[in-house]
């Protein structure tokens, strides 16, 4: 199977999504229905400030003392939801868990790097680095398609 | 976690019992000495033994990297003395300043082994994830 990506034309106002097979697979139908309906909406507070936020620009997700915060690039804005509920909106958007308090943006890690005792390090693209849990490494490996190596 | 820790102790088993018969297979050269058939048993028993602890603390979730180092540190005594008392309970040797500093060393050599050993498979498992990670979100 093609995937093909490319700008919309110049008439078409919104992102448009064709699909072209022979016969519709249901796993596919299912995703893109997931996509459309997906709530990706969330609002994050910085101070005085309740500011809209836009997933692809955040980096990873952390729970803190029974608070969630969302870290962009240089801002962290508090989350009033759950970090369980972040992980079911969020994993179909390439965001995964890599610690008990931890959901990682996989757009965002620049490389990866083993530490001691099956923890690997995440360098995040804004230059910071998170640790992944050994637990959560597997998850991250399935996540890339990549079987085990041993 | 279970499954995790069996994994764990399978890789620290394997690879301490390979270093252990290194360290043997070079004493026993040096010093002449033989050995009943008894010892691979002991080997085999001791590589679990001392896989035990090493498995147990991979599968701690500690986030301070002090908290880690200290964990580290205690395994390496815990490893150390384990040693020492099977050493005095299989009677390999008997113990004296000499024995325990060679002892010593022999346990620095498996820890260092053990722990280049996994780190190469790390190293290996990151190449992979990177890779794909080129692949999925920088080659777009």
């Amino acid at each position: 199977m093609k995937i093909i990506i490319e700008p919309p034309r110049s008439d078409e106002e919104d992102d448009v999504i064709i699909v072209r097979c022979a016969s519709p697979d249901q796993r596919l139908i299912s995703m893109l229905l997931a996509f459309q309906n997906a709530n990706t909406e969330l609002t994050g507070y910085l101070n005085d400030k309740i500011v809209p936020l836009n997933y692809h620009d955040i980096y990873y997700f952390e729970a803190n003392e029974n608070r969630v915060f969302a870290y962009y690039s240089s801002d962290v804005y508090e989350i009033k939801h759950k970090l369980y509920e972040l992980e079911a909106r969020f994993v179909p958007f390439d965001f995964i868990r890599c610690s008990k308090s931890m959901i990682v943006n996989m757009e965002k890690i620049e490389y990866l790097s083993p530490l001691f005792s099956g923890k690997m390090e995440a360098h995040l693209k804004n230059g910071e680095s998170i640790v992944i849990s050994r637990q959560y490494v597997h998850q991250i490996k399935a996540k890339l398609g990549i079987g085990e190596v041993e | 976690m279970l499954k995790e820790f069996l994994s764990s102790l399978l890789h620290y088993f394997v690879n301490i019992t390979t270093a252990v018969l290194l360290v043997t297979a070079i004493y026993l050269t040096i010093s002449g000495q033989q050995m009943d058939s008894v010892i691979l048993w002991e080997i085999l028993l001791s590589g679990f033994i001392t896989a035990l602890p090493s498995a147990l603390l991979v599968c701690l979730d500690v986030k301070s990297g002090r908290i880690l180092l200290l964990l580290w540190l205690a395994h390496f005594l815990l490893i150390f003395f384990l040693t020492l008392w099977m050493v005095d309970f299989f009677g390999w040797y008997k113990i004296t300043a000499l024995s325990a500093l060679l002892t010593f060393l022999g346990v620095v050599f498996i820890y260092l082994f053990t722990c280049i050993v996994h780190y190469i498979v790390d190293m290996k498992h990151a190449a992979l994830m990177n890779q794909q990670l080129k692949r999925r979100y920088h080659e777009k």
